[in-house]
């Protein structure tokens, strides 16, 4: 097995460790944690694309744009929880329909 | 076993054990703890710039928010906890898909890597973001609002009513 192809099996692991996470737990904290670990996996696999095709500087100005767009969600996320806990008194992802206005 | 498969092999580690953790704070950390690993990994492929923006924003600022967001919930998660068991069927979930995986994977990836047109790898980080990708920059700047457009309308100012 090559390099490439050990990395890649191991970013599988580690993407599927994520979805599993967003999968069956109904806490925003972890559904963003989940979102969290996946979107490493797209950060590995877009850095280790950019190293097997000598494309290394793309792949950092690309990486850079997903890092801020990263920081967004995370921040919106945690700021629906906050307002969640604050409305329902509770982290569930099933009560944010509470926060229609 | 090389120091880059190690890294990698510490990053999965460490995110199983952010899902599996019972405490949201535990989970935070490994989470950063994962972040540091990603950096690290940068750093070895030769992308310092992308390493230092892992380290300083997603191991820092994103923790940050984390822990601040569980010291706030902390006391309710703990008195009603969510249900273990499908936490506890993680690692015989992830075996499995490692062991599936582990044959049909690797010829695929293989066959992949052998699909790549290598570029010509020149330029500068600067010359990237600047001059051939700028589109992204303005993309970044207008996510940047929306963010703070998000945090606005989910805390609107209070009106006192007399």
């Amino acid at each position: 097995m090559s390099t490439f192809a050990t990395e890649w099996y191991l970013i599988a692991i580690i993407m599927f460790t994520g979805f599993y996470c967003m999968l069956v737990s109904r806490s925003i904290v972890r559904q963003l944690v989940g979102l969290e670990i996946v979107s490493k996996g797209a950060m590995l696999t877009l850095i280790s694309a950019g190293a097997l095709t000598n494309n290394l500087v793309m792949a950092q100005a690309l990486l850079i744009t997903m890092i801020v767009i990263e920081v967004v969600v995370v921040a919106a996320g945690l700021a629906l929880l906050v307002k969640n806990f604050r409305v329902n008194g509770s982290a569930d992802m099933w009560k944010l329909n509470g926060l229609k206005g | 076993m090389t120091y880059h498969t190690l890294l990698f092999l510490f990053t999965a580690i460490f995110a199983v054990w952010a899902v599996m953790a019972r405490k949201l704070l535990t989970s935070a950390i490994m989470l950063a703890l994962v972040s540091v690993c990603v950096a690290l990994i940068f750093f070895d492929f030769g992308a310092p710039w992308a390493g230092v923006f892992e380290l300083s924003v997603c191991a820092g600022l994103i923790t940050v928010l984390f822990v601040g967001a569980v010291s706030l919930v902390r006391t309710v998660e703990e008195k009603s906890p969510e249900n273990r068991t499908r936490f506890q069927a993680l690692p015989p979930a992830l075996a499995i898909f490692a062991i599936a995986a582990w044959f049909y994977l690797p010829p695929f990836l293989d066959e992949l890597a052998g699909w790549a047109r290598p570029g010509t790898g020149g330029g500068t980080i600067g010359l990237a973001l600047w001059d051939m990708r700028r589109p992204d920059l303005l993309g970044q700047v207008l996510m940047l609002a929306a963010g703070v457009f998000v945090i606005k309308s989910v805390f609107p100012r209070r009106t006192e009513n007399k």
